[in-house]
């Protein structure tokens, strides 16, 4: 039985990928005892007890290395840890820099590098794309309004305005795109990336590399409906052969080591970069139900063994996301609450 | 040849496995798929399908090249596909 820590155990309407990664790894062939990483009493993980054996609050990880290590520490301590599959975006850097010290108290992960997690901000994209041979929207980056007023007259509107890293607004005139730059860069700071508009197919791949250049599988699917906060509540499984060429090219450049996906949209024969995130996609589950189980494959790279690497899969699979109710005992609550565990 | 990779069922059921599309015809459009993936020329599926439902030539040719046209709209089929 292989202890795992798992964390995004937040179901809620921008639902985390650990409920999806937790469901992988309990079909999986490797017997597992998971342990949730909540970073809120409420996140409705720490109430599934039939897939979360055991649930720890977390400190948020802007509040230091220290405190975070300390805390993962005691973790590991009381459960007997041997493997943590971090989630989400904001705790990556501490797992990626922890790693080398997590290693050396037995605990297995299986990572990006720092190097590689940089790839994600918007600025390297155009970099990216080009040694993976696909194309970016046309892209500026913009630090004062005089840039901005440049960047503007350049582009056709509709363009996005986005963070480096996080949060995209679309505006369709110069006013808003004014006012969006304020919020995004007042919110995370510059600079603030100003793109054009492609339309065609959103289509999103992902896959577990090797460190080495290879993979452990890729899936590559369509966003058919997608929530307010554009998050996919539907989606059909593709089979590109451009887009998973050019996803099996990112994994070979850059030597990608762990869980990633690439967010694209497809118009006829050109493929357009949009986004890289270094971990699991919260739909990461379509994956396990079309027979690739990822998370169980990126667990068993952690721990050593060689994972399998076949990823033929059908293309029309459908993937549907839903909501659900529990009804629970406060019991659970309260342990969060005075003892941040379960 | 996009028509080629089209995967079709009897109900006019039609899925694209590389955009991940789906659309609905009815059994004329059908009947003019098959024929297109079976490689006839626009021509011989008028031919084929003034013989099946007994219309005119004319009429049934009016009928392709209009369906054409939709495909053409959808990226599915190009004049110069070969």
């Amino acid at each position: 039985m292989i202890k795992v820590a798992v964390s995004g155990i937040n179901a809620v309407d921008n639902p985390g990928p650990g409920l999806g990664i937790i469901k992988g790894l309990r079909e999986g062939k490797t017997p597992v005892s998971i342990v949730g990483l909540a970073y809120d009493a409420m996140e409705p993980g720490v109430y599934l007890t039939e897939l979360i054996d055991r649930a720890y609050l977390m400190p948020y990880p802007s509040e230091g290395e220290e405190p975070f290590l300390n805390r993962f520490l005691y973790i590991k301590e009381r459960e007997g840890l041997e493997v943590v599959i971090p989630t989400l975006d904001a705790e990556l850097p501490l797992f990626i820099d922890l790693a080398p010290q997590l290693a050396s108290y037995g605990l297995k992960t299986f990572l990006p590098t720092r190097e590689q997690f940089r790839l994600r901000a918007k600025d390297r994209l155009p970099g990216v794309a080009e040694a993976m041979g696909i194309k970016i929207p046309t892209t500026l980056s913009v630090s004062s309004y005089e840039e901005l007023g440049r960047a503007l007259s350049e582009l056709r509107f509709p363009v996005m305005v986005k963070g480096l890293f996080y949060k995209a607004l679309r505006a369709y005139t110069e006013a808003e795109a004014r006012q969006h730059f304020q919020t995004i860069a007042a919110e995370w700071g510059y600079p603030v990336i100003l793109q054009e508009v492609v339309e065609g197919e959103e289509m999103n791949v992902v896959g577990v590399g090797d460190g080495e250049g290879g993979h452990f599988g890729l899936l590559a699917i369509k966003k058919l409906w997608i929530t307010s906060l554009g998050k996919i509540w539907t989606g059909v499984t593709v089979t590109h052969p451009g887009l998973l060429t050019a996803a099996e090219e990112f994994v070979r450049h850059f030597r990608w080591r762990g869980a990633f996906e690439l967010e694209t949209i497809v118009s006829g024969e050109d493929i357009y970069l949009i986004e890289i995130n270094p971990r699991f996609p919260a739909w990461v589950y379509f994956a396990v139900g079309v027979g690739i189980n990822l998370p169980e494959r990126l667990l068993r790279a952690a721990l050593g063994q060689e994972p399998e690497r076949d990823w033929e899969y059908p293309a029309g699979k459908l993937y549907i996301r839903f909501t659900d109710d529990l009804v629970t005992d406060l019991e659970i609550f309260q342990h969060m609450v005075t003892r941040g565990e379960r | 040849m996009k028509i080629s990779r089209l995967a079709m069922n009897d109900e006019g059921f039609i899925f694209d496995p590389e955009t991940g599309n789906s659309y609905t015809v009815n059994e004329t459009g059908l009947f003019i798929l098959r024929k297109l993936k079976e490689g006839l020329s626009p021509a011989e599926i008028s031919m084929a399908l003034s013989e099946e439902y007994r219309v005119s030539f004319e009429e049934a040719e009016r009928d392709v090249e209009e369906f054409l046209e939709d495909l053409k709209r959808y990226g599915l089929w190009r004049k110069s596909h070969d």
